[in-house]
């Protein structure tokens, strides 16, 4: 440029901090591993203290719902931004995992404890099963199959009249207190939540992530797609069962509105607000997206307009993520340098 | 014709394009030659406009930040912030890297989807003019773009970036890949395109050996800066030139 006029631009730069933080000696120092674990300890400490500091039974019902939520949506990220299979399917799993835990409860009476890991694993195995067919696919397909299945399932129940029918499946147990209901909720969340992060670090996950950039390649270097794409897809669909596991054991109820659509899009939502591939970011978006919605209950069919509109504007000016623009700005800082 | 100086373009904090100044005069061949990672595509996009589009995508999701300075100017006209389909419209076209075209789309529709600016008659024109030049295209006129060979397809996007009634056509690395044969046969048509339908060009390649007869006046790029410029004749006798980019032993 012309030497008289100095340009400037912004830069962004590591705080030292951050720097000094990535070596073992970080261990060191009471303010490095503070700063390590600070956002971390935020998390689980503030997800524990919600329960505590709600208003009354119906604001910590509604903390249940998110932690459902956001099992949900951490699953969705998982799949999307680390295996590269979009899922609209939230109520498939919900409604497979929920049913399944109705079942076990009510033909066998077995107790919340034994139903939910069993829903889980049976549950995952069976949606698997179900979407093995389309796993060698890229593309649209998995998507499509996702949210055929709940649409499907759902007709099939109302239409042989199986399972209750329309009115479902009533008299399931519920957790026996409202402290053991959101905390059990909460517990698994967090454990999920650390767990898949864990995952998506491991040599497991690193083929994972291969397989969304180039599936080609990962099957040149001898190993089968397929079945890393459904190992991917039995995760999520155990944490979707799970979810909605808990679901029924916390409304002591079962229907078909467990295939409703909610159950795949909000998870969606919440991932683009939260920030996709963060994992936490996910979690973050449920934590704002459900109560929203509860709150906005108030104004009646104008809800989904207001809902609608807070979701586009986020796109528009932060479509970034908040997770992601919190990282950053928890990383790194900016200046502004002469060029 | 196209004139750039002082450009500058920083990926986050990494220095892609350092001050470079580059000029390209009407119906010329100018060549910019330089090893992987010298900046030849970066300075590509932000002549065709195209960083403008990288920027804004990975601002909107929350990646690195590019930033872009230094003045462009097209006939006297300052064009540094105009977007890529207006520079299109001046007739500033670029044929990108690695080809780009329309995998599902045949050969004969790739073409149609560059005439997007061409008037109906004008098309046809050119339609016509991108069969002279490649005759091998006319053959495989209802072939779908992604079963073309490498050559084929690299034909294909000089033939779409025609349609676009270029007046200065900018190729990004367009021997990428190719067997000398197929190398020599798109010199050829650079040079015939240069030579009938009178259109400026500037043509990146990490090898000069094979463009260089048709270029009058190239520019050297390392990590980001341009080290040398000169006529044709001046750099080939430059010893260094000639055992970097030439591959010649002395």
């Amino acid at each position: 440029m012309n030497q008289n006029t100095p340009q400037r631009r912004r830069e962004r730069i590591d705080r030292g901090i951050k720097v000094r933080c990535q070596g073992i000696y970080s261990l060191m120092s009471w303010r490095e591993m503070t700063y390590i674990t600070a956002p971390r300890a935020a998390l689980i400490a503030g997800l524990l203290a919600l329960p505590l500091v709600m208003p009354g039974m119906y604001w910590q019902r509604v903390i249940s719902i998110v932690c459902i939520y956001a099992l949900l949506a951490v699953g969705f990220d998982f799949l999307a931004h680390f295996v590269g299979l979009v899922s609209l399917g939230g109520a498939f799993f919900v409604g497979v995992g929920g049913y399944l835990a109705a079942i076990l409860n009510t033909a066998w009476a077995l107790p919340p404890i034994a139903t939910i890991p069993a829903a889980t694993v049976i549950g995952a195995t069976l949606c698997t099963l179900l979407l093995l067919p389309c796993l060698p696919l890229r593309g649209v397909y998995f998507a499509i199959v996702t949210l055929m299945y709940p649409l499907f399932l759902a007709r099939v129940i109302e239409a042989l009249d199986i399972l209750g029918g329309t009115d479902g499946i009533m008299g399931i147990d519920g957790f026996g207190g409202r402290w053991t209901e959101q905390y059990a909720v909460i517990g698994m969340l967090l454990i999920v939540l650390f767990a898949v992060r864990r995952l998506v670090n491991t040599d497991i996950g690193l083929v994972l992530r291969g397989v969304k950039d180039n599936d080609q390649a990962i099957r040149a270097s001898g190993m089968n797609v397929t079945r890393y794409k459904a190992l991917a897809v039995f995760i999520t669909a155990a944490m979707g069962c799970m979810s909605g596991a808990f679901l029924v054991h916390i409304y002591m109820w079962s229907g078909i509105s467990q295939f409703a659509l909610d159950f795949s899009i909000l998870p969606i939502a919440a991932t683009v607000i939260g920030g996709g591939g963060t994992l936490a970011g996910p979690v973050i978006g449920c934590l704002i997206l459900v109560p929203v919605s509860e709150l906005l209950r108030d104004f009646g069919t104008l809800r989904i307009v207001f809902y609608a509109l807070i979701l586009v504007a986020f796109i528009v000016f932060r479509s970034e993520g908040i997770m992601v623009y919190a990282q950053r700005k928890y990383h790194q800082f900016e200046r502004w340098t002469q060029v | 014709m196209l004139e750039a100086e002082g450009l500058m373009v920083f990926y986050e904090n990494m220095l892609a394009l350092n001050n470079v100044a580059i000029r390209c005069a009407e119906n010329q061949v100018v060549g910019v030659f330089g090893a992987n990672s010298a900046g030849k595509s970066t300075l590509m996009y932000t002549l065709s406009g195209i960083m403008e589009d990288i920027r804004r995508k990975a601002q909107m999701a929350g990646g690195e930040r590019i930033t872009v300075m230094g003045r462009i100017t097209y006939r006297g006209q300052d064009i540094t912030n105009f977007k890529p389909s207006r520079r299109a419209r001046l007739g500033i076209v670029l044929c990108p890297e690695r080809r780009r075209i329309f995998k599902e789309s045949s050969v004969l529709e790739n073409l149609r989807i560059g005439a997007y600016l061409a008037s109906a008659a004008q098309a046809r024109e050119t339609i016509e003019y991108v069969f002279d030049i490649f005759p091998a295209l006319k053959k495989l006129k209802k072939r779908i773009g992604g079963f073309l060979s490498g050559g084929e397809q690299q034909m294909l996007a000089i033939g779409r970036a025609l349609m676009a009634q270029p007046k200065i056509l900018l190729l990004d690395e367009p021997l990428l890949g190719l067997s000398p044969l197929m190398q020599a046969e798109l010199v050829r048509a650079t040079r015939q395109i240069r030579d009938e339908m009178h259109i400026s060009i500037i043509v990146t390649e990490q090898y000069a050996r094979p463009v260089m007869p048709i270029v009058d006046y190239a520019f050297i790029l390392e990590n980001g800066a341009a080290v040398m410029d000169g006529r044709r004749e001046e750099l080939m006798d430059n010893p260094d030139v000639r055992s970097a980019y030439f591959g010649v032993q002395e």
